[in-house]
């Protein structure tokens, strides 16, 4: 299945692009796409997933526009043609 | 309890009355920093006492106070704002503002925590406050000035370049445009008292400028400050990088990708993914920003400038998220460097982003919609970007419609056919920020009961969108009513909110009642500093009670939010029907230990040891 990953602010200046797809096999979850990104973009590493394998906590996900914590957070299984949103958190304003 | 006053506070009042020139000192009572602690909660208390119920926001017996928090000029971080207390133009209702810049900071010096300007003066003038008092001086020449050129003009005039800390009106505030601004140009970056008119107050006051040059007083904090304040370093730092890098524009495109960000006078809450793009912080950073700005006493930089030669925009003030949302997204305009004209012809002029550009919106709709026409003027289309330009400069003189729009939306709604107000977008003659009154449960419950209607300063939206109370209303009343606490209380320590919520918490917490402590010698609980908090609130409550503009009729959201579901998007759906609110309201009520109407009882007054403010406010 392909999910198409979106890159916000300092996380897009670590990627160097603002959306990419990428194909993931069924089941694949939250984490999986975050720990793919970790290893193609060494600069993020340690900073998308947390130890204990959440997502960090200096990292927003949104699935589709809404924060996977309405989900099952960093466990929450992908479907082909999602899109992950990924971004610092939203602070001030 | 302490009799005496702890030194980190200067520790006295100057009241100044316009219309004589005379000028008084008054100590402030030991008690009374217990109780109110500083900024948001002295200048209520101000107002509470001065301002009698009955007088309009234009009356001379209306009060403009300036205030500090204790902790000004102190190690602990970015407490670099002050906070201006009135009756709006807006709201006829109490209203506090904040601005950043280094303005605060000079007024501490002087040992005056709080300046209440009184009457009005015969003459167009400034007030110059320094350690020995204030002078009321003749603003010759300034009738018309824009906001930095007066701060300039002040500034030469005195003679001793920024250490003369001006807080300027601009046309809009000398017209009385209702939701003008105040505009602070400091040596470091700019600060707006942006909401609910304080430059009108003060143009309605004659009253130009407030100066400010700083004196000898050093507050003393009673233990380690310095040390309590490193330690939220890192943790500071590292939740604040958005905002360090791309300023409050790093919100448009999260907020967009949420569904939550209000296109077309709120027709719809999403933007093509790359129209949001063309506004956004990242677009801003890549192609326009200078340099970074700074407040007084702040690591985290979040202010920037930005230049647009083909504008003629040079080392102008960025457009922050609240303003975008106001001049772009809500306008359907993404053509970013007239929206940084505009902008910067708003800060120039002094009009609020937000009030202008939803009021703008709101016009555009009303003209879709038939119920105004070209007559009234040929920039009344979603997407005309040249209007914005033209429509801002013509609010400020109050010009042809520009006198309509000067008046705010909920005043022109009153003035078109009936069915107007179903395209409004704000609470107690207040417009909303940015932050979705529908896609954003907690922000329906908080909008509604905010003191100030319209403010994302009561409630606050940030722990929403890290998925707490944005979906459910389970607990959603009980969150909004303390976050609004913890924003009242936040505003009397006039610390900035960004720091505060990046470095310290999002609730009130161990670490404020600490660093409360190691600044004053006290000795509180959370639970105290929680009840300043509350009683700042209610204080705020009773002053608008009696002014007749708050209870349950007036805790309400407009039309569109209650009957139309967002319309498409990730937040498809969203909204808050009259019954939920309803719900939500009675829960809100009984956990403040409010009456069925949204008055605190007799009781809660006199838990929150209110009783003498709450017979002052109802004299
Ligand atoms: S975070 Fe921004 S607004 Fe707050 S004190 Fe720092 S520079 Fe000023």
């Amino acid at each position: 299945m392909e999910v198409e990953l979106r890159f916000f602010a300092t996380v897009r200046e670590a990627v160097g692009k603002r959306t990419t797809r990428r194909a993931f096999d069924p089941g694949a979850t939250v984490r999986d796409a975050l720990a793919d990104t970790e290893t193609r973009v060494p600069e993020l590493e340690g900073r998308l997933l947390a130890d204990d394998g959440g997502v960090a906590r200096g990292i927003t996900v949104m699935r589709n526009g809404t924060n996977v914590t309405h989900y099952d957070g960093a466990d929450t299984e992908l479907a082909d043609g999602d899109s992950l949103s990924i971004t610092p958190p939203v602070t001030g304003g | 309890m302490s009799d005496t006053l702890p030194p980190v506070y200067g520790g006295k009042i100057l009241h100044v009355h316009l219309d004589t020139g005379e000028t008084e000192t008054e100590a402030i009572a030991p008690e009374d920093a217990r109780r109110f602690l500083g900024g948001n909660g002295f200048v209520a208390k101000q107002v509470a006492e001065h301002v009698p119920a009955d007088a309009d926001a234009f009356d001379p017996e209306n009060v403009l106070a300036m205030a500090v928090g204790p902790m000004n000029a102190t190690p602990f971080q970015s407490t670099s704002r002050g906070v201006l207390g009135f009756i709006s133009p807006m709201t006829d209702g109490f209203f506090d503002s904040t601005f950043g810049g280094t303005l605060p900071q000079a007024l501490k010096t002087t040992g005056f925590e709080v300046v209440v300007l009184h009457g009005r003066a015969d003459e167009d003038s400034y007030v110059l406050v320094h350690e020995d008092g204030a002078e009321i001086k003749p603003a010759d020449g300034l009738a018309g000035a824009e906001t930095y050129e007066t701060c300039q003009e002040i500034r030469d005039r005195e003679g001793v370049g920024y250490d003369t800390h001006v807080l300027a009106n601009g046309p809009a505030g000398e017209n009385q445009v209702r939701y003008a601004c105040l505009v602070h140009e400091s040596e470091i970056r700019e600060g707006v008292a942006g909401r609910g008119g304080s430059g009108a107050v003060l143009g309605s006051k004659n009253v130009k400028a407030i100066a400010v040059q700083g004196g000898e007083f050093e507050p003393e904090p009673a233990g380690g400050l310095r040390g309590r304040s490193v330690q939220q370093m890192g943790r500071l730092m590292a939740d604040t990088e958005m905002l360090q890098e791309y300023g409050t524009a790093g919100l448009v495109n999260p907020i967009n990708e949420m569904g939550k960000l209000g296109q077309r006078n709120m027709q719809t809450e999403r933007a093509d993914p790359d129209d949001a793009e063309a506004i956004s912080g990242e677009t801003l950073r890549d192609e326009y920003v200078t340099e970074d700005t700074t407040c007084a006493n702040c690591a985290v930089k979040c202010g920037k400038h930005v230049s647009v030669e083909s504008e003629g925009v040079t080392e102008a003030k960025i457009p922050e998220f609240e303003s975008l949302f106001g001049t772009a997204t809500l306008q359907e305009v993404y053509d970013i460097e007239r929206v940084i004209k505009a902008n910067d012809l708003c800060d120039r002029l002094g009009l609020d982003t937000i009030s202008w550009g939803v009021t703008v919106a709101f016009a555009r709709e009303c003209r879709e919609r038939g119920l105004l026409d070209d007559n009234d003027s040929p920039h009344l289309s979603f997407g005309d970007a040249d209007g914005l330009v033209e429509l801002a400069r013509k609010t400020a003189r109050r010009e042809d419609f520009g006198d309509d729009l000067a008046e705010g939306s909920f005043r022109l709604a009153e003035s078109l056919e009936e069915g107007a107000e179903r395209y409004l977008y704000g609470a107690k003659g207040l417009e909303f920020a940015a932050h979705s009154a529908r896609g954003l449960k907690g922000m329906s419950i908080g909008y509604a009961t905010a003191t100030r209607g319209g403010s994302h300063h009561d409630t606050r939206p940030t722990m929403q969108y890290d998925g707490h109370h944005d979906e459910t209303t389970e607990g959603t009343p009980e969150f909004a009513a303390r976050i609004q606490h913890f924003t009242a209380l936040g505003d009397s320590l006039t610390q900035c909110r960004f720091v505060s919520e990046g470095g310290w918490g999002t609730e009130i917490n161990e670490s404020y009642t600490e660093a409360i402590n190691l600044a004053t010698g006290w000795e509180l609980s959370v639970e105290d500093v929680e009840r300043i908090g509350e009683r700042i609130y209610n204080l705020e409550r009773l002053i608008n009670a009696a002014r007749d503009v708050a209870d349950r009729d007036a805790d309400t959201l407009p039309h569109r939010v209650m009957n139309e579901p967002i319309s498409d998007g990730p937040a498809e759906g969203m909204y808050c029907p009259p019954e939920e609110l309803d719900a939500m309201l009675d829960t809100y009520y009984r956990f403040r230990g409010w009456n069925d109407n949204g008055h605190p009882t007799m009781d809660t007054v006199e838990r929150l040891d209110l009783a003498d403010v709450a017979a002052a406010v109802s004299e």
